[in-house]
């Protein structure tokens, strides 16, 4: 299904707009100031909860089985060898490297 | 700019414009398969600027999310941006307003290591900062527009392409500090996504799950606080 026009521009400005204050807000508002303890701990929670909540909604559904074990076993195995590369690099780009090249590995040609 | 000043920024930035490449194509072929066109995609890419959040829209949409689920969702996950942005305030002292903003307004996960690295090692300005960060959004620009060329030459699997966010998101996460508040948030984190989809709420799963997963955090550090 296609994305119409009036939904591309309700995306590119709601998105635009709510990026560009978090991008420039803080940056403006505190130049020389420190932030608060706690403001910036709980702030800190989101990195590890959205990318986490982002993985498993890539990889995990309640009828990911469905299909049968293997369709939904190739993202698993892929995400899996992912780990310790991002782990070990921490390189975005060793990490898209090894995960679309083992998912391609098993899907074409296992 | 002198030119020594491009070339100090061309070369940090270099790495970053690589990976760009990499996550640019896939993410043009991705917008293309829900119908973007070139321009599109180029004025998404220079405009709102975001690979996770460029990623998650097509997903989304794919998935039959709603309007305002998906842009909840991509707004939480680009609220990290607010803390680069704090920790990068202390540079832009003495800094006019405007290259200030413009500096900020270019500001990625990427673009950020790089050049707070840069700034911690000394001899280094928001001038050659932004200019990295320019470079870096021309490539993604430049990027996603070949992906949208391509992809319309190319039936990649949506499933393929999209991995490469994956990739990224299991590379930001396992790049997280392994502290025990940090792992409650993202376990918490994956078990909302997980009950939200079992209970039929697949469109605000993400947004959710990452709220649960920061309360999780927040109240693992304060039991830690307790008990010490």
């Amino acid at each position: 299904m296609a994305l119409s026009m009036t939904d591309f521009l309700i995306l590119l400005v709601a998105c635009s707009l709510t990026i560009l204050a978090f991008r420039t807000v803080p940056l403006m508002v505190l130049r020389g100031r420190e932030l608060p303890v706690a403001l910036s701990r709980a702030l800190g929670y989101i990195p590890p909860a959205a990318f986490a909540a982002l993985v498993a909604n890539d990889l995990l559904s309640p009828d990911m089985f469905d299909a049968g074990l293997w369709p939904a076993a190739i993202p698993l195995i892929a995400a899996l060898c992912v780990i310790p590369i991002a782990v070990r690099t921490k390189s975005l780009v060793w990490s898209i490297i090894t995960g679309v090249g083992v998912y391609a590995v098993l899907l074409f040609v296992l | 700019m002198i030119p020594n000043d491009f070339k100090d920024s061309l070369t940090a930035a270099l790495p970053i414009m690589v990976g760009y490449v990499f996550l640019g194509v896939p993410c043009g072929i991705l917008a293309q398969q829900v119908g973007l066109d070139a321009l599109q995609a180029f004025i998404l890419s220079m405009v709102f600027y975001s690979g996770a959040g460029q990623f998650m829209i097509p997903n989304m949409w794919l998935a039959a999310s709603p309007l305002t689920a998906i842009i909840a969702s991509v707004t939480l996950v680009n609220s990290r941006q607010m803390l680069y942005s704090a920790s990068l305030s202390r540079f832009c002292e003495g800094c006019s307003k405007r290259l200030s903003f413009l500096f900020a307004a270019t500001v990625t996960d990427e673009s950020f290591g790089v050049n707070l690295a840069k700034f911690d090692q000394g001899s280094w300005d928001v001038k050659r900062a932004t200019m990295v960060n320019l470079l870096s959004e021309l490539t993604w620009a430049v990027s996603n527009v070949i992906g949208v060329l391509l992809g319309s030459l190319l039936n990649l699997p949506t499933a393929l392409a999209s991995f490469a966010m994956t990739s990224i998101f299991l590379c930001l996460l396992f790049s997280q500090r392994a502290t025990s508040s940090n792992i409650a948030a993202a376990v918490v984190a994956v078990l909302g996504v997980f009950v939200c989809k079992c209970v039929g709420l697949s469109g605000p799963a993400i947004f959710v799950g990452a709220c649960a997963g920061i309360a999780a955090g927040i109240v693992t550090a304060w039991l830690k606080g307790v008990r010490a």
